[in-house]
């Protein structure tokens, strides 16, 4: 039900209950807040949101007043400016004002607000308190207190969001301090989300601070490929380096307007000095520099004798979960093309990204009463999207049920829930079948697979499947997947394996055997980043660029089509997979298709909804048949092993399983 | 008029800490009678017929407060305040620890009346003689059979928790006082929701003070109308004052709403001879002074309010010619800002700024414009709060300063003199 209002006479209608604050905002009236932020709603604390009522003695805070039918309300006028100017005097009696010094400055509420509501002096004639400063508040974070104006967004953040409760309000009065409730120090998968809720500059980043002004910044909206959620981010550069990353607020679809510390801090690694700049090439035991040109001769004849020599199942291609959709499909394209069918992007225990039938949008899991977890957490896995979980039951009441069997689950459901959510890791298909079978009867029913790689869904869907070409059409003629093409290497059939982005002597259930039977490889090429555990086994390895240096698209866990946008310069040297692409196909005389045709077929393919199969379909069962149980899996952390070099992320990321064991029940 | 004796009747004389004392003048006999024989609407009638208003300070109407739980949510709770730290009152204490068994008949009353099957008392951390002497008689009443289940074989169960706090004043605040009683920060919670709808453990919730709760027992026994016989239009019944400052005989008086100030002083002995009356606190630390010409007007809550004060908690203070006001100024002042919880803006930087300001007066190092300043960000801060604390700032201070400005104007410093601090 709506209700009709006017706001400084603009006459608004919103629904029943809608906050003043929010109101104001379709009529494009700025109503100042430091406490009350959308996504945490109303605290009353900051007291700055003033409004005048008609009818009403006193000024109300917008933030906490629902519109009502009638309501007259202004947000201008001479009682208020003197209220919202005693707010802003009072908050600057013991603020240290060190803005030359504060990282917040230029992008700071108290500054904006200051400049647009306050008086312009002050009668404080005494000394300002004294707070502690540069208060190590754990890995990520530094806090200023004296900076502080105790919104206590951030403490609201890490209760209502995060579920955490580490950050408190100690002490009292004007004496109180933001600290952890324990004191040890302040440490979860999102910390880093409080210094962008923080109005003022007294939460800060470690990787920022002291390294730029908000108006040095060159901002591209981009999505974060460090796991398979596909937050929306912007991609923040000063000269030519990318300083950080902030989440964008009305992401509502896919973040929730939220980062994990990882997709947030996990950026060093772009200018890291171990990357790679120049093609390698083993000669005898050790690698040489060489150029792209001969990098493309080489590898080309490799190819071309292989074939001739051996026929096209000597010859196979891993990857796709960290390439764009774009990549992908032209990595297929120009093998396919070729006649080579050993085509698979599952470089590690994962079986499966695409859900299939019933898969759902990442906003679906709010509306479910309860939520399966099937396999492997998916906090490391895919942390926004437990964030979205978290939220589903603290807010919507469901009930989050982490089962090692499917009766377990079904025994955990509450009564009468029809609408569930299903999310399984990908890794064992009998298992993902068997929890679909078990919820196959609920009425709404949504499912998603959390991936190890960013794009993991995209690859699928561009045809990076032993069995299935672009939009999950039948392969004409069926290849190994990336296991058979190990164990065809270890038997010495396998002349040469081209990888892109993948490491599976770290994250194949048996990495140890992959590395083994890379070595009866007679040519490997592999583009890389860093000389990873793979690279370093190469015959060739290509230096390539991130996802912050190129262009194209990445399909996320629900399916939603996402832009990669090219933030910063590669260094000198390095070549997205797609130019590598380009450079081998002249090669191998194969045309690619035209830019504007390869975004068509993209979204074409993208479009398909692969409506006829779901969880642990027979069709993604591995071409061989067990994997030793003894060998003990490797975490899969969101960012892939990026983060060893990224010298600030060092205390950040353990590489340790966190992943919680399945039967734990939440 | 006299003081008139009905919650502090047998103070001082007997010993109404033991339940058989008690029990011979008429105790418990009320609660008896309510669970017997009547239902839990009559004694909301009851409440709310003898204009019976809340003696904690907001002075809101019992019944009127009650009526406020929806009926549809049976779980519900009763929360008797206890927390007493209005500069100024002390009468609360004088009621848990020497007439308990009345304090805690008045919270079954209540109870009964909004039909909720746990109460609590939350007492003051530091009354701990009166947390020993309280909690002592709940066993006593317990094994009497008056607390518990089944009572008087009626199928009513009631349980009663005793809780101490730890010495905040904010936790009087009836919000504050709940988070505290969960266990958490005590600071208020913003309102709407209020505790009527969701209070305690997000329970539909009342909270009163103990002598409200107390005044229960004797409306039932002598009815409603009895009750609101007495005092003025719109403040019936009786008060306990606590009169402290310059009088002769500090202490508690009970008497009719509608006594007058000048009698209220007399009754408390008077000022001490040779002195002159500058001014009186009539209620509480939160309300602001009156004056000389003002003592003839009825104490109760609509001549307070009209003066420009408040009745609050009946916390009356005197004041003769031998007063500082800058100092009792700052010593207010200063109680506020260590007692803000430090949630909103106004109150937390709002006290303790105003607080450093007379600080520096207390301490002759004043400079011009302070006087301004004082006026103007009291005033400033005043309704712009989250709770009522940072809205107590302003009264005491403010009626002072134009009151005694030449009090205030003598701190500063003479332009030759050296800078502040
Ligand atoms: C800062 C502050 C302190 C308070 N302290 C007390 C107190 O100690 N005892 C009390 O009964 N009411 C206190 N109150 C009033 C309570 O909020 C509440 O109004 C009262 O307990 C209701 O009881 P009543 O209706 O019986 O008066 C305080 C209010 C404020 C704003
Ligand atoms: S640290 Fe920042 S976000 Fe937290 S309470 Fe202080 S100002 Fe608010
Ligand atoms: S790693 Fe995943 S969850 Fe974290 S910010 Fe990136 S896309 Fe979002
Ligand atoms: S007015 Fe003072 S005591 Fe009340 S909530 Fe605000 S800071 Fe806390
Ligand atoms: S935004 Fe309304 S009180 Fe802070």
């Amino acid at each position: 039900m709506n209700v009709n209002l006017t706001i400084d006479g603009v006459p608004v209608s919103v629904p029943k209950g809608t906050w003043l604050v929010e109101a104001a905002k379709t009529v494009q009236q700025e109503i100042p807040v430091y406490c009350y932020h959308t996504k945490l709603g109303p605290a009353g604390l900051c007291r700055v949101c003033l409004v005048d009522i008609e009818g009403m003695p006193k000024l109300q805070i917008a933030c906490n007043t629902p519109a009502a039918e009638g309501m007259v309300v202004r947000t201008r006028g001479a009682r208020v400016e003197a209220g919202r100017a005693m707010i802003l005097e009072l908050l600057l009696v013991n603020h240290p004002l060190d803005c030359p010094i504060c990282d917040k400055g230029g992008e700071c509420d108290l500054q904006d607000y200051a400049m647009a509501y306050a008086r312009g002096n002050s009668d404080v004639v005494d000394p300002k308190t004294r707070k502690p400063k540069a208060v190590d508040l754990g890995p990520t974070i530094v806090l200023d207190e004296e900076r502080c104006v105790v919104c206590q967004r951030c403490v609201r953040f890490d209760d209502i969001i995060a579920d955490e409760r580490q950050l408190v309000v100690k002490d009292r009065g004007a004496h109180d301090i933001i600290a952890t409730a324990t004191g040890s120090p302040y440490r979860h998968n999102f910390t880093g989300n409080v210094t962008e809720l923080c109005p003022v500059g007294a939460l800060t980043s470690k990787t920022y601070r002291f390294k730029s002004r908000p108006w040095d910044l060159n901002r591209t909206q981009t999505t974060c490929t460090q796991c398979a959620v596909g937050c929306q981010q912007f991609a923040d550069v000063r000269y030519g380096t990318l300083l950080r990353t902030m989440s964008v607020e009305n992401d509502d679809a896919i973040s929730d307007g939220w980062l994990c510390d990882r997709g947030r801090y996990n950026i060093g690694f772009y200018a890291s000095p171990d990357r790679l700049t120049q093609p390698l090439y083993r000669k005898g035991g050790s690698f040489v520099q060489i150029g792209w040109d001969d990098a493309f001769a080489l590898w080309g004849k490799a190819i071309t004798d292989a074939i001739a020599a051996k026929g096209t199942p000597s010859v196979g291609a891993i990857g796709g979960g960290r390439l764009t959709n774009e990549e992908a499909y032209v990595l297929q394209y120009l093998f396919r093309k070729i006649g080579v069918a050993n085509l698979d992007w599952r470089s590690g225990r994962q079986r499966q990204a695409t859900p299939g039938a019933n898969g759902g949008a990442l906003t679906d899991i709010e509306l479910a009463q309860a939520i399966v977890i099937a396999g492997e957490s998916i906090e490391e896995r895919a942390p926004v999207l437990w964030l979205r979980v978290r939220k589903a039951a603290l807010r919507g009441g469901a009930t989050v049920v982490h089962a090692a069997t499917p009766a377990e689950a079904v025994a955990a459901l509450p009564a009468g829930a029809t609408r569930v959510a299903l999310v399984w890791d990908g890794i064992d298909l009998a298992r993902g079948r068997a929890f679909a079978d078990a919820f196959a009867g609920v009425a709404e029913l949504s499912t998603y697979v959390a991936s190890e790689q960013g794009n993991a869904r995209g690859a699928e869907a561009m045809g990076m499947l032993p069995w299935s070409g672009p939009g999950y059409a039948a392969a004409r003629a069926r290849g190994r997947d990336a296991a058979g093409m190990f164990e065809d290497a270890r038997n010495g059939s396998l002349a040469v394996l081209s990888m892109f982005g993948v490491n599976p002597v770290r994250n194949a259930a048996d990495g140890a055997a992959v590395a083994q039977a890379l070595v009866k490889v007679p040519f490997v090429v592999v583009s890389e980043l860093f000389l990873t555990e793979t690279a370093d086994r190469a015959t060739l390895v290509l230096p390539a660029k991130g996802a912050f240096e190129k262009t194209g698209t990445t399909l996320n866990l629900a399916g939603d089509l996402l832009p990669v946008n090219a933030a910063v310069q590669a260094p000198d040297g390095v070549l997205s997979d797609l130019e590598m692409l380009l450079g081998l196909a002249a090669q191998l005389d194969v045309d690619l298709p035209r830019a504007e045709e390869l975004d068509a077929t993209v979204i074409e393919h993208m479009a398909h909804a692969p409506e006829d199969f779901g969880f642990g379909d027979s069709r993604f069962a591995s071409d061989v048949a067990s994997v030793p149980e003894d060998v003990p899996p490797a975490t899969i952390l969101s960012g892939g092993g990026t983060w060893r070099h990224d010298p600030t992320l060092a205390t950040l990321q353990v590489e340790t399983p966190s992943s919680q064991p399945v039967g734990a029940t939440a | 008029m006299p003081v008139t004796k009905v919650l502090t009747a047998g103070i001082g004389e007997a010993d109404l800490r033991n339940i058989d004392v008690y029990r011979e003048r008429g105790g418990y006999r009320q609660w008896e009678r309510a669970v017997r024989e009547l239902k839990p609407g009559d004694v909301l009638d009851l409440a709310e017929k003898s204009g019976l208003r809340g003696r904690g300070g907001a002075g809101f109407p019992t019944g009127k407060k009650w009526s406020f739980l929806p009926a549809e949510k049976p779980l519900r709770y009763l929360v008797c305040n206890c927390d007493e730290a209005e500069p100024g009152t002390f009468k609360d204490h004088m009621l848990i620890a020497e007439a308990p068994h009345l304090v805690l008949e008045g919270i079954l009353l209540g109870s009964y009346g909004i039909e909720c099957h746990h109460a609590f008392i939350y007492i003051r951390g530091e009354f701990k003689r009166g947390y020993e002497i309280f909690s002592a008689a709940l066993d006593e009443a317990r094994k009497a059979g008056f607390v518990g289940d089944d009572l008087f074989g009626s199928g009513f169960n009631l349980e009663v928790t005793v809780q101490r706090g730890a010495g905040a004043y904010i936790c009087g605040e009836e919000t504050g006082l709940l988070n505290s009683l969960e266990g958490k920060r005590g600071e208020p919670r913003l309102k709407p929701p209020f505790p009527a709808i969701e209070g305690l453990y997000g329970m539909p919730t009342v909270v009163n003070n103990v002598e409200t709760l107390a005044y229960l027992v004797p409306i039932l026994e002598k009815g409603a109308e009895w009750f609101a016989s007495v005092g003025t239009e719109r403040s019936k019944g009786y008060k306990i004052v606590s009169v402290s400052g310059h009088v002769q005989r500090p202490g508690n008086y009970e008497v009719a709403l509608g006594t007058t100030v000048r009698e209220i002083i007399d009754i408390a002995g008077g000022l001490r001879p040779g002195r002159n009356l500058m001014a009186v606190q009539p209620g509480g630390g939160s309300s602001a002074c009156i004056f000389e010409e003002q003592l003839d007007l009825p104490y109760d809550y609509e001549n307070m309010a009209k003066a420009g004060s408040m009745l609050g908690s009946g916390a009356f203070v005197v004041f003769d010619d031998s007063t500082d006001f800058v100092k009792a100024a700052h010593n207010l002042v200063r109680f506020f800002a260590h007692e803000s919880c430090g949630q909103c803006t106004p109150c937390r930087e709002g006290g303790h700024w105003l607080e450093r300001v007379l600080e520096r007066l207390v301490h002759g190092r004043g400079v011009s414009g302070d006087y301004e300043m004082l006026l103007r960000v009291s005033g400033g801060i005043t309704g712009l709060n989250l709770c009522a604390l940072g809205d107590s700032i302003e009264p005491f201070l403010k009626s002072v300063l134009l009151r005694f400005p030449e009090q205030f104007r003598a701190r500063v410093l003479k332009a030759k003199e050296t800078v502040p601090v």
